[in-house]
């Protein structure tokens, strides 16, 4: 397969993409539990 | 993400939280230098980009893990707002007539260039004009706008004529009507328009190479400037609607040398961007000032090329000429970048908008828009070290000889440029450290805005996650710009 055979060209292009996508991960979670425990004191 | 503050403060007192902050400091200094340490494969002279011995997303991954310690250590260690009401230290006087001297050199350049873009050989490797534009102009002055301040007011030579024309109409007509008010919805819109079309110029425009042809566009932009000045005064013009004056204007606040009439002061570097007024367009200046430097780094590498393929055969196929075709799809490269960026700035600011609903979103980009200034002048060296560093030298022989007909003025008009002066990976170094602090130095200037707008440290804190993304986003885009360029 032509992708897979190109795997270590694209990975490496989206490698520059993970420090973000953690980042984003973990804020947007961070975000949610705040919601989530918003919620819980209201109840 | 947990919240800093809360984790410092659950450690125990302020001693040990600010040794948690200078450890996490010196982690990621630590972990930034190691990553980009130089390998034994340095030792052996000049080598390129390619020939690096760590992979280009590695740096991307250590620039980011130096902006979240860069955050950690300002939410435990930057409390209160320490920028935004600086006293500057006055250190020297300056004597009443050298501006308008200055205004004088500077002027007196401006008409050398046209000249010499008029007579001199009509080719850009032999005429001045273009290397003196694109390398020193676009790039030198940026450069030492940071390290000197504002030096562009001083010998900006539309700001010169304009005062020049003042001072000889105010002679002849002895009466002058009073300027008008310069319009507070035109804001810095002139000069965000001002640079995209420079830029538009540079990158795209077919006729770039053609020192004659720069000569009539940089006589249309005084005209324009003369216009804007008589309608609005010299000076309201000159720091919000010359392209040119705001755009080194912008950079010059990042100085810690500050020029006023009344002397020369000093303050901490970055710090005068804490100053900036947000009035309408400056967000789209910040803009278009990333996004045009962004897509000329994606024009170097492949990615471009697979992208604006099938629009330039579309064009070409419904029988636009070649060259149109390409200004074109450039063209709408050009605005897509700068609306990509706008988008991810948007993005940010979206964020700080979930714990401050008493603000617009509007206004909340307005209050954060300086962030972006030292992001704006990293890009700028990281992307165009390499043409200033190398192409830069040049101007020594065109400057010699500028009419290309053998004369030699400063004696050098046989000289060469050097690529020796710095290696390849020198300058690829100048370009990672450059972005780092840069981006650093907006996490920094959005923080301490932060800590102004919110009484609640911790809020100021939460305020700041997204923007932090933003930044992380901003750097490791960039790297992948130039690991593409490569």
């Amino acid at each position: 397969m032509l992708v897979f055979a190109h795997a270590g060209h694209w990975l490496a292009q989206i490698a520059y993409l993970l420090p973000l996508i953690v980042l984003v991960v973990l804020v947007g979670w961070g975000k949610l539990k705040q919601r989530r425990d918003r919620r819980r004191g209201r109840r | 993400m947990s919240d800093p503050c809360a984790a410092a403060a659950a450690i125990g007192p302020a001693w040990c939280r600010r040794r948690l902050a200078k450890g996490a400091v010196a982690v990621g200094t630590v972990l930034f230098a190691g990553s980009i340490a130089p390998g034994p494969a340095f030792a052996h002279g000049l080598v390129g980009k390619q020939d690096l011995p760590i992979p280009g997303w590695l740096v991307a991954w250590a620039a980011a893990a130096v902006l979240v310690v860069s955050f950690v250590a300002l939410a435990v260690l930057w409390p209160s707002p320490r920028w935004e009401h600086l006293t500057e230290r006055r250190v020297a006087g300056l004597p009443r007539f050298l501006d308008p001297l200055l205004g004088t050199v500077g002027l007196a350049l401006f008409a050398a260039v046209i000249f010499v873009g008029f007579v001199g050989a009509q080719t850009s490797t032999q005429n001045a004009l273009p290397t003196l534009v694109f390398a020193v102009f676009w790039v030198g002055v940026p450069i030492a706008s940071l390290l000197f301040g504002d030096v562009f007011r001083a010998i900006n030579p539309w700001r010169a004529l304009g005062r020049f024309s003042g001072w000889a109409a105010k002679r002849m007509l002895r009466e002058l009507p009073e300027p008008l008010q310069y319009p507070e919805r035109l804001g810095r819109w002139p000069a965000a328009i001002g640079i995209f079309a420079f830029v538009w110029v540079e990158l795209i425009y077919s006729g770039r190479g053609d020192p004659s042809s720069l000569a009539v566009l940089a006589l249309l932009y005084t005209v324009v400037q003369l216009v804007g000045m008589s309608l609005y005064g010299v000076e309201p013009w000159s720091r919000r609607a010359d392209a040119f004056g705001v755009y080194f204007g912008l950079f010059a606040r990042l100085s810690p040398l500050h020029w006023r009439r009344a002397g020369l002061y000093v303050r901490p570097p970055f710090a005068g961007a804490a100053g900036l007024i947000a009035t309408a367009g400056t967000v789209a200046l910040l803009c278009v000032m990333i996004g045009t430097t962004s897509f000329d780094g994606l024009t170097q590498g492949p990615t471009w090329n697979s992208i604006s393929g099938w629009l330039l055969d579309d064009l070409r196929d419904i029988g636009v000429s070649p060259q149109r075709s390409v200004e074109v799809t450039f063209t709408l490269g050009l605005l897509g970048m700068i609306g990509a960026v706008y988008a991810l700035y948007r993005l940010g600011i979206e964020g700080v908008w979930t714990v401050d609903h008493r603000r617009t979103v509007s206004e909340l980009a307005g209050a954060f828009v300086h962030s972006l200034i030292p992001i704006a002048l990293a890009y700028v060296v990281a992307h165009y070290f390499g043409l200033l560093a190398y192409q830069g030298q040049a101007i020594a022989y065109l400057a010699s000889d500028p009419l290309a007909d053998g004369s030699d003025l400063f004696g050098t008009a046989n000289s060469a440029i050097d690529y020796g002066w710095i290696s390849a990976t020198g300058v690829w170094y100048v370009q990672v450290i450059t972005l780092v602090i840069g981006h650093a130095a907006g996490l920094t200037l959005a923080h301490d805005r932060a800590t102004a707008m919110y009484d609640d440290p911790r809020l100021a804190v939460r305020s700041q996650y997204w923007l932090l993304a933003v930044m992380v986003a901003f750097t490791g885009f960039a790297l992948w710009l130039l690991s593409a360029s490569a």
